[in-house]
């Protein structure tokens, strides 16, 4: 029901771009702290959004409120026109948003491929007895899982990888792994939180190629925190800049990286002015 | 390997196991096959609770609870009418139950759902706690249920227990029942569902990032795990042929985890062989509680000494093979097709 009101009303005229994600006046007091305070964003589809801002801004606190990782003080969230203020995570998840972690959450004890097998489960039709008692109906999902899986390493490239175990990767791999993961839920929205971070230049770059791909295949729209410049400024469409929870500046790159505010932000400035 | 070879195998193997079967019950000294009953018992609740403490990672201690509620719900419906009337003289049982009296089978069953039935009802409340504070709740689960058993005279028979249980419990029942609880259990865990469960156990966030319903998982490995350990309940009553409520205490759940440790957490070959190995060990350490003469020293027998063992190889385990004896590596035809390969090419 839910799954199918989101997809009756997709525009199909490229002009008029459907808003994906909306947040409205979007509020998180943790105690008399206020992490985000009166957030506001109009996504839409297929737009690549960067969210920048120096240490404890509370870039991540605003995806943990998207997946409803923690709930929100004040204001709303729409997806699709669906409003998922109060929903609980898993079910967000099934209606079509992923995210990756700033510090990596692999399943450990499992090997590549399962941890991409894991993140098939959200949309699997079998119920536990066809599961257990292996009826065609779930070894046809189950192969169709396998053959996902297979094409998501291939992707990403990491498929020479896949029986090996996930914590045994290299650093920029892990990192790969976890969006292989999260595309394998079948998103139209996806969370990267610090997709760049511990990779090297040449890591980097070819992640931004990635990112670019997988949203140009899977017709993605994306939210990236990060801070690697590098990357922010060279695929992002629109970015946004957080300070203290406050949102200071909003603009094309170009636009954001001539703003006196973004700059006091990241550099600070002398105390004649503050 | 095809899995249609790997199921061949495995048939065979069973077939093989049932032959074993036919002749120990004709056979075999009774006294050992006691203790294999017993041991194939330990099996069926160590595979049980590795599902919820090894595959999902959520540290029960309420096992034993299970259990007394399987087995005392299939003792009161296999017993004959004369047995209750002779068990029951102190406080009447309530009134269908004393006239009901079904097969053993069924009697198993409704005992495993029974505790099924449990397992919902505590897991729905307990699982909204993690780690440490779930081994609390569950625990208090466990004691709750002794306790009520202890003073539900007129259903339980209090603390005299119940006595003369038919003996219906023979090595056809455990095998059977020791087959079925693996098939299951390793079915859900290789399953999506299983995937799932393990995700939990590696990182709950993540898994809930994934969009897996933690509560529902969470449950349903319990209510899985609580089947299986009424069911043993059942079983076990029928071996002993006397319950009491004091019998299903913490110690045995201790014993049924220091099992799945031994074994490896998350690891079904392990909890096999550790449990039937386990009964095995039990009897043979009897002669550490004996007065013994050793160097001229008079030893007093000492109760609770095999125990001690026990704990000490536990300890040993943990500091030196944290993964348990098996670790990873579980049983397959794979691994026996390698095994002899390897053979081959060393002549």
């Amino acid at each position: 029901m839910i799954l199918q009101a989101v997809e009756v009303e997709r525009t199909t005229e490229p002009n008029v771009r459907q808003t994906v994600l909306k947040l409205e006046h979007v509020t998180k007091k943790f105690g008399g702290l206020v992490a985000v305070s009166d957030f506001n964003v109009d996504l839409k589809e297929g737009e690549l959004l960067g969210l920048i801002g120096p240490n404890g801004a509370g870039k991540t606190t605003i995806f943990n409120l998207i997946t409803h990782v923690i709930p929100v003080t004040e204001g709303k969230i729409e997806f699709y026109g669906k409003d998922i203020t109060k929903l609980s995570t898993d079910r967000i998840i099934k209606l079509g948003i992923a995210r990756t972690f700033q510090n990596i959450r692999l399943f450990s004890n499992m090997s590549v491929k399962e941890n991409i097998m894991t993140a098939f489960h959200v949309h699997l039709k079998s119920d536990l007895f066809t599961a257990v008692a292996f009826l065609p109906k779930y070894r046809e999902e189950e192969e169709f899982i396998q053959q996902k899986t297979w094409e998501l390493m291939k992707e990403v490239g990491i498929e020479h990888l896949a029986d090996h175990k996930s914590s045994s990767l290299p650093y920029g791999l892990q990192r790969k792994l976890e969006i292989a993961r999260a595309l394998a839920t079948s998103p139209k929205l996806l969370l990267l939180d610090e997709p760049a971070a511990g990779m090297n230049p040449d890591e980097t770059l070819e992640l931004n190629q990635l990112i670019l791909r997988i949203r140009e295949r899977y017709k993605l729209t994306v939210i990236v925190i990060e801070h690697d410049m590098k990357v922010i400024m060279n695929i992002s469409e629109r970015i946004i800049v957080l300070d203290h929870g406050v949102t200071i500046a909003e603009g094309t790159p170009s636009e954001i990286q001539q703003n006196p505010l973004v700059i006091k932000a990241y550099l600070g400035v002398g105390d004649e002015d503050a | 390997m095809k899995r249609s070879t790997r199921v061949l195998l495995s048939l065979m193997l069973i077939i093989v196991i049932y032959i074993f079967v036919y002749f120990s019950e004709l056979h075999m000294d009774p006294f050992i096959k006691r203790i294999l009953n017993t041991g194939l018992i330990y099996a069926i609740l160590a595979v049980s609770l590795n599902l919820i403490n090894g595959f999902t990672g959520q540290f029960s201690l309420g096992h034993a609870g299970f259990m007394a509620i399987g087995a005392y719900t299939s003792a009161l419906l296999y017993m004959s009418p004369e047995t209750k009337m002779s068990n029951f003289f102190m406080i009447p049982l309530i009134s269908p139950l004393d006239r009901i009296q079904i097969p053993f089978f069924w009697a198993l069953i409704i005992g495993g759902l029974m505790a099924a039935g449990a397992g919902f009802i505590v897991g729905a409340p307990c699982l909204r706690v993690r780690g440490d504070y779930l081994a609390i709740v569950t625990y208090g689960f466990s004691e709750i249920i002794r306790s009520l058993f202890n003073n539900l005279q007129n259903i339980t028979n209090g603390p005299l227990g119940l006595k003369g249980l038919p003996t219906y419990t023979n090595l056809w029942w455990t095998v059977s029942w020791t087959i079925v609880t693996i098939i299951v259990i390793k079915r859900i865990v290789d399953s999506s569902y299983g995937r799932a469960l393990k995700a939990i156990r590696d990182d709950e966030v993540a898994a809930e990032n994934l969009g897996i319903n933690l509560f529902k998982h969470k449950v349903l490995a319990f209510v899985v795990g609580a089947f299986f350990a009424g069911v043993a309940g059942g079983l076990l009553g029928s071996l002993l042929m006397t319950i009491d409520p004091n019998s299903f205490s913490i110690l045995f759940t201790y014993q049924i985890i220091m099992i799945i440790l031994l074994g490896g957490l998350g690891n079904i070959t392990g909890s096999v062989v550790v449990g039937i190995g386990f009964a095995f060990l039990m009897e043979w350490l009897r002669f550490v509680e004996m007065p013994m003469h050793i160097f001229g020293i008079e030893i007093p027998g000492i109760l609770g000494m095999r125990m001690l063992i026990f704990s000490v190889l536990l300890m040993l385990t943990i500091l030196f093979f944290r993964q348990g004896i098996f670790g990873q590596r579980e049983f397959s035809w794979e691994g026996v097709a390698k095994l002899f390969q390897k053979r081959k090419v060393k002549e």
